[in-house]
């Protein structure tokens, strides 16, 4: 059934009825508390206004008195000392009044603030003599924590000693801000504050408030610390890690032992700080502990380990780092592993992303091999000569080690050599067969302890070269070999190849200083420094080597040699080996042959081609064999001193090797590529090794240069060589006695200079000033 | 009649101090509370020299290096004091034309060598 709309009735909600005089006492009531309030803020801010005006009025009053006592000398005079008396007075009437002293009291810690001194000093002994710090004192007993705190820092700040005391119960107090003041305030008053508060605090030591107390500490005239070592066994952690920073900052490294055991530390604050004090004070035998809590340690703290051992360590811990690096996981550790591997042991750990295998450059790997044999002789040959050379132009008594010593040098090395190559083979790795080159290079050839350096003869170091034109000792003795071998060590005693040894040898026997004393056969001459070099590491000396007898020098049932030299003039012997001495048997000179003699040596040292009619004329004067003979050497020598073309080009001169090798064996990767552009535009035949070795041993970019630059150098040889004038080959230039600018050299050589006319010689300079502009940046 | 000294420090304790100290000293010195004290004085007088704090109302010390120096063309001596650790400050006092400065806590004594040696320069 529908109801009509009309009777349809809507309920209206109605407002409660409300008395209006309710409401009306209501707005009153409203009104007179907003009235009383604002009366209440007018009369709070007139009364701080009030104050502030009186404390300032005060102020005005007592700034005066203040300057007087301060300023106060003995050397016053009468009227000013009778001022000082009665203001001394009136201030004391004038405290009497708590806020007169409160005021006081306030003035003197600004000034306190602001002054520094004698000032300074006087200010704190008027604020105790004006006995204001006995109410510094009863605000210690106070209830309220903001007045106890105000009487710390008033008798802190007026550095009133006896207040030490009262302040020390303090220092556990429950209200922070009253235990942190009376932690300054004990630390501040007294010396033994430290120790006190170290001994007997209870709560957490805030970072900040460490930084607070150590800046009290290092303000603190003639303060001698404590040993905080002591507090490293303290209960309270934060003691403990306070007392590490303090150790730190002091520099105190008496506790070695507590430290490293802090390295155990369950809290990881406290053992970060004991890492770093390891690292401050270079605690090498940290390194045990600090592998041992590696494994348990947090990232942080491994990391701070890792920093330490790549401070502390050395090669012996790159074990525990290379199996870190396989078994951590997280990336930043991982990273930090690799980055403490590098720094105990630079390269150890080599790029190995993205680089490419062995095989594709296509290198033979005997030809490697081959290489790398040749490299390690020679660099051993580098690293004995080196220690070798330098002296022994000062020595003169030489042992030699016997021939089956000698043979035992490239069996070694040989040795070396199969077990690389195996393991090479056994590597198809390229990156890690390379760190392994690297690796063995430093173990096998760079460690003196791994070198059989057996064969090396000993030289004694302090043979003293005296007067040697008297007599020159050429000891060649095995009898006391034995005995110099145990008594001599290694560590000392240079390294000398026989190659040297002979240089020596031969110049003493063959030195000018001889010519005018001793007359001595060329021939025979010549023979003693080809019997005696023979150096076991070169071939062509060991062709030389058969003339020379080491068992017959070597055997221990030797006897007394003598060699003798037979002259075409005398039959005296003009040297002999007697008990292992060589002396000489003098033939004088006459003495015209003899000051001739004396002058030619002058202008062989100091003359030049202006001398050459004077040595015409020695050679017209004198007629002594000797004397003319060696005035034709001077013509000889000063007539011409250019090199000559078959000098230049021979197989033994350095020039007949490209003079980019060496610049490019000690440049990086840059300046490689620059040489090989440079080998391309003035290069010849003499490159072509070069660029043949850059192409079987570089990387990939370096290999299309060289290819690039070989291809062009062969195919303009190929034009040179096609010319009809050009007839002439290598050997034909160099067997003549043409010279350097001769026509044909020019031509069949490839052109050393390029279109703009600069020689080789001018682009190797201008390539060696670019190469020192950029490493100098 | 002494020198005429400038003290130009919104600190009253201290500048009062100051005053007590260089008058002691024999110097007459004029007391501003702030920049503005400072700027009408210099208006009128010149000082023999000026003891400036480098915080101070109105007209930072830093400013009035800078007005003494370029607007007024004067090269009387300045001295500036400062709070420790405002290094920066100072410098930058020193490159507006600042003759010396002495850092709170201060020494009036010291003060008192320091105004003595830039006035006798």
């Amino acid at each position: 059934m529908l109801i009509p709309p009309s009777q349809i009735k809507i309920s209206i909600i109605t407002a409660p009825e409300f008395n209006l005089e309710y409401l009306w006492w209501l707005t009153i009531l409203f009104f007179v508390l907003s009235v009383v309030y604002f009366i209440g803020v007018f009369i709070i801010r007139n009364r701080i206004t009030s104050t502030n005006g009186r404390t300032k009025d005060k102020k005005v009053e007592f700034s005066p008195m203040i300057n007087e006592f301060l300023f106060y000398e003995d050397s016053n005079t009468k009227e000013e000392k009778m001022n000082y008396l009665n203001l001394k007075v009136q201030i004391r009437e004038l405290i009497k009044h708590n806020f007169d002293r409160e005021v006081l009291t306030e003035v003197l810690l600004d000034l306190r603030k602001d002054l520094s001194g004698q000032s300074q000093t006087v200010l704190i002994a008027l604020y105790t003599d004006l006995g204001l710090h006995q109410d510094a004192y009863e605000k210690l007993g106070s209830r309220k924590w903001q007045v106890v705190s105000r009487g710390i820092v008033e008798l802190t700040t007026m550095e009133v000693d006896e207040s030490y005391g009262l302040i020390i119960k303090f220092i556990n107090h429950r209200q922070s801000t009253i235990r942190k003041q009376a932690e300054i305030a004990v630390v501040n008053l007294r010396e033994e504050g430290i120790k006190y508060f170290l001994d007997n605090t209870k709560f957490k030591i805030a970072e900040w408030q460490q930084l607070k107390l150590l800046d009290v500490l290092r303000h603190k005239p003639n303060y001698t610390p404590p040993q905080f070592s002591l507090w490293l066994t303290s209960t309270n952690t934060h003691v403990v890690l306070f007392s590490l920073r303090l150790i730190k900052y002091y520099s105190q490294n008496g506790a070695e032992q507590s430290i490293i055991t802090l390295l155990k530390h369950k809290n990881r604050d406290i053992q970060a700080e004991a890492i770093e004090c390891i690292i401050d004070f270079h605690f090498v035998n940290a390194l045990i502990t600090l592998k041992l809590v590696y494994s348990k340690a947090s990232n942080d703290i491994k990391i701070a380990i890792l920093d330490a051992i790549g401070e502390l360590g050395t090669k012996a811990e790159a074990s525990f780092l290379e199996n870190l690096q396989l078994t951590e996981r997280n990336f930043n550790i991982k990273s930090k592993v690799i980055g403490t591997l590098n720094k105990i042991d630079p390269e150890r750990v080599l790029p190995t992303k993205n680089i490419s295998s062995a095989d594709f450059y296509d290198v033979e790997l005997e030809d490697a091999m081959q290489e790398e044999e040749l490299s390690i002789i020679d660099n051993h040959e580098d690293i004995v000569l080196h220690d070798g050379i330098e002296d022994v132009s000062t020595e003169i008594n030489i042992e030699v080690i016997g021939t089956e010593e000698i043979t035992k040098i490239p069996r070694s090395f040989e040795e070396d050599i199969t077990d690389k190559e195996t393991e090479r083979v056994m590597n198809e790795d390229s990156t890690e067969f390379e760190a392994e080159l690297q690796q063995n290079d430093v173990k096998k050839v760079y460690s003196l302890d791994d070198i059989d350096l057996s064969f090396l003869p000993h030289i004694k170091e302090e043979v003293v070269f005296e007067e040697r034109s008297k007599e020159t000792e050429t000891v060649v003795d095995n009898e006391h070999d034995l005995e110099l071998e145990e008594e001599l060590t290694f560590n000392f005693l240079p390294f000398v190849v026989e190659e040297d040894v002979i240089e020596e040898v031969t110049t003493s026997y063959n030195d000018d200083d001889f010519k005018p004393l001793f007359e001595l056969d060329d021939e025979l001459l010549g023979e003693v420094p080809e019997e005696i070099s023979v150096n076991p590491l070169d071939n062509t000396s060991k062709k030389m080597a058969h003339v020379f007898d080491w068992s017959t020098l070597n055997s221990e049932n030797e006897e007394q040699h003598e060699v003798v030299i037979n002259t075409a003039d005398s039959a005296e012997p003009v040297i002999s080996f007697e008990n292992d001495n060589v002396s000489f048997a003098a033939n004088f000179m006459p003495q015209e042959d003899l000051d001739a003699m004396v002058m030619l040596e002058n202008i062989s040292e100091l003359g030049d081609c202006r001398e050459l009619i004077l040595l015409y004329q020695i050679i017209e004067k004198n007629s002594s064999e000797v004397v003319i003979e060696r005035a034709n050497e001077l013509i000889q020598k000063f007539s011409y001193q250019s090199p000559r073309p078959n000098e230049l080009f021979s197989d033994d001169n350095d020039l007949s090797d490209s003079v980019f090798t060496d610049i490019y064996n000690l440049a990086d990767y840059e300046t490689k590529l620059m040489l090989i552009e440079e080998i391309k535009l003035v290069g010849d035949e003499k490159e072509i090794h070069l660029l043949e070795n850059v192409i079987q041993s570089e990387s990939k970019k370096l290999v299309k240069k060289a290819n690039e630059a070989l291809e062009y150098i062969k195919s303009q040889l190929l034009i040179v060589d096609d010319k009809p004038n050009n007839t002439t080959d290598k050997e034909s230039i160099l067997n003549g006695d043409t010279e350097l600018e001769s026509k044909n050299t020019t031509k069949y050589k490839r052109p050393v200079s390029n279109e703009n006319g600069s020689t080789l010689f001018d682009q190797l300079c201008s390539m060696s000033n670019s190469l020192y502009k950029k490493k100098d940046g | 009649m002494g020198k005429n000294v400038l003290l130009a420090d919104d600190d009253q304790l201290l500048a009062s101090l100051l005053n007590f100290r260089l008058k002691k000293g024999g110097y007459t010195v004029h007391h501003s509370v702030n920049g503005k004290e400072v700027k009408e004085y210099l208006e009128n007088t010149m000082p023999d020299i000026i003891v400036s704090d480098i915080m101070m109302p109105y007209f930072s010390g830093i400013e009035l290096i800078d007005y003494v120096r370029n607007e007024l063309k004067s090269n009387t001596p300045i001295i500036i004091i400062s709070s420790a650790g405002n290094e920066q400050n100072v410098l930058t006092a020193f490159e507006l034309g600042a003759n010396d400065f002495i850092t709170k806590p201060v020494s009036p004594t010291e003060l008192l060598v320091r105004i003595a040696r830039e006035i006798d320069k």
